[in-house]
């Protein structure tokens, strides 16, 4: 960090930080080319910097590549030009990702930005997107983001997405509504539950990022998926 | 030591059996290992007796006991978590900061009256403890919650230390409080500091401070 104890540090073109981090809740990135960054997300910007929404223009071409389900498109701005722009989210903590010919799963709402090295993809999952190629993305989380290996049980709201483990699946523990006692305790509610009977379970081989808190950010959508046979979540009237 | 902080927010604490903790209820993050969570009845430790305490003290967080082996990660509600290993001493803290802590620890109700009389019953309301606050005596790893980061200031004979009661979180050890009030006429009309109120703590130990005046 910049911020050093010796008093305020003044901040300019050539101070940012290149595509890293200013302070725990904003990064800046060093823009040559295109980056793609969820709409309401940049804070400032230095240079030239031209922020096109997604839709018909002359950024087609680079969007088909690298957006493919068109519905939820337009929650997503493309930036073009060269200079620093700094993104934040309502003073969440702000990491940057690199990936590298891989994969990583990501709640919707907690994605901010990505280079186009990267291609967005829905998940499977419904609320999640999945980023697959080479670049650089950063994301939003409430408390600065753990990561744990397989095998690991986590709580809904602590997961923040997952990169390389193909096995996300519900894990379900009443063992203490099991038995006489159990049974006693399930018909009249005594004791309470403990809150924590459902959690995500990720076994095989990747990373699971948590986040530090509860608190989840709002969803953004994902857009919806065609209904067909064979795909879950599935709803009328997709755009495809 | 069982608790490690893993982040400012995050507090990852290792169960083996035999050594379940206690945590408060959906404040689990994630685990590994074969890990159990169990509601519990009694809201901790000391049987019937001390749970019927508790509920008459309102000091009765839902608590539950995490047993097993393999590790587990706490956080709640994006507040900053803070690790105190006790070593003997007691632990005084409102039920609701406190996030886990190892089974070893002895848990108890304290009567605020009973330091201080009338003063100390004063000095819960302003604290926002109420009338009972929670002990833990013992030895062993306790992770309390706060809003803001947590800090230590130790108190010994001599160098009393003043808190806003609204920054109060916890004190370990030997200590006597006293909430000292400076009322004065600028008070009475309004016209007041904001800082009229003030926790007085004497003696040997500790006091922790959140770096925030806002209550969980």
């Amino acid at each position: 960090m910049s911020a050093a104890m010796g008093g305020p540090v003044v901040l300019d073109p050539y101070t940012l930080p290149s595509d890293d981090n200013v302070n725990p809740y904003a990064f800046s990135v060093d823009l040559n080319g295109e980056w793609f960054l969820q709409r309401g997300k940049m804070v400032a910007y230095y240079g030239r910097i031209d922020f096109h929404g997604l839709g018909h223009g002359p950024l087609d071409r680079l969007i088909s590549v690298n957006f493919h389900s068109p519905l939820h498109a337009a929650d997503w701005v493309v930036a073009q030009g060269q200079g620093k722009m700094l993104l934040a989210d309502r003073a969440f903590d702000i990491n940057s990702y690199d990936l590298a010919d891989g994969n990583l799963t990501i709640r919707s709402g907690n994605l901010l930005a990505f280079q186009p090295g990267l291609s967005l993809k829905q998940s499977i999952i419904p609320g999640f997107l999945t980023l697959i190629g080479t670049g650089k993305f950063v994301a939003a989380s409430n408390g600065a983001v753990v990561f744990v290996e397989p095998p690991v049980r986590v709580d809904p709201q602590a997961l923040v997405g997952w990169a390389d483990c193909p096995s996300p699946c519900h894990h379900y523990d009443h063992a203490y509504l099991r038995g006489v006692l159990g049974g006693v305790r399930m018909l009249t509610g005594l004791g309470g539950v403990s809150g924590e009977e459902h959690q995500f379970e990720f076994v095989g081989a990747g990373q699971v990022l948590l986040q530090s808190s509860e608190r989840l950010m709002d969803d953004i959508d994902t857009g919806v998926v065609p209904r067909q046979p064979g795909v879950p979540a599935g709803q009328p009237h997709s755009g495809l | 030591m069982a608790f490690t902080q893993l982040t400012s927010k995050m507090v990852r604490a290792d169960v083996a059996p035999g050594r379940p903790l206690f945590s408060q209820r959906g404040a689990m993050l994630a685990y590994t290992g074969q890990v159990t969570f169990t509601p519990s009845i009694t809201g901790g430790q000391g049987g019937i007796g001390s749970m019927i305490g508790r509920r008459v003290a309102n000091e009765a967080t839902p608590l539950m006991t995490v047993e097993g082996s393999g590790s587990v990660m706490f956080g709640h509600g994006g507040h900053h978590a803070h690790v105190i290993e006790l070593t003997g001493e007691t632990l005084h803290v409102e039920s609701d900061r406190l996030l886990a802590f190892e089974g070893g620890l002895r848990q108890g109700t304290m009567f605020m009256g009973s330091q201080g009389g009338v003063m100390g019953v004063i000095r819960g309301q302003v604290t926002g403890q109420g009338l009972f606050t929670t002990t833990l005596s013992g030895s062993g790893a306790v992770a309390v919650l706060a809003h803001g980061g947590v800090f230590e200031l130790p108190i010994r004979p001599g160098a009393a230390v003043h808190v806003d009661p609204q920054a109060y979180v916890a004190h370990r050890g030997e200590v006597r409080n006293r909430l000292s009030a400076a009322v004065g006429w600028r008070e009475l009309v309004g016209r007041g500091s904001g800082e009229t109120f003030q926790l007085e703590l004497t003696g040997e130990g500790a006091v922790y401070v959140q770096a925030s005046e806002e209550k969980l």
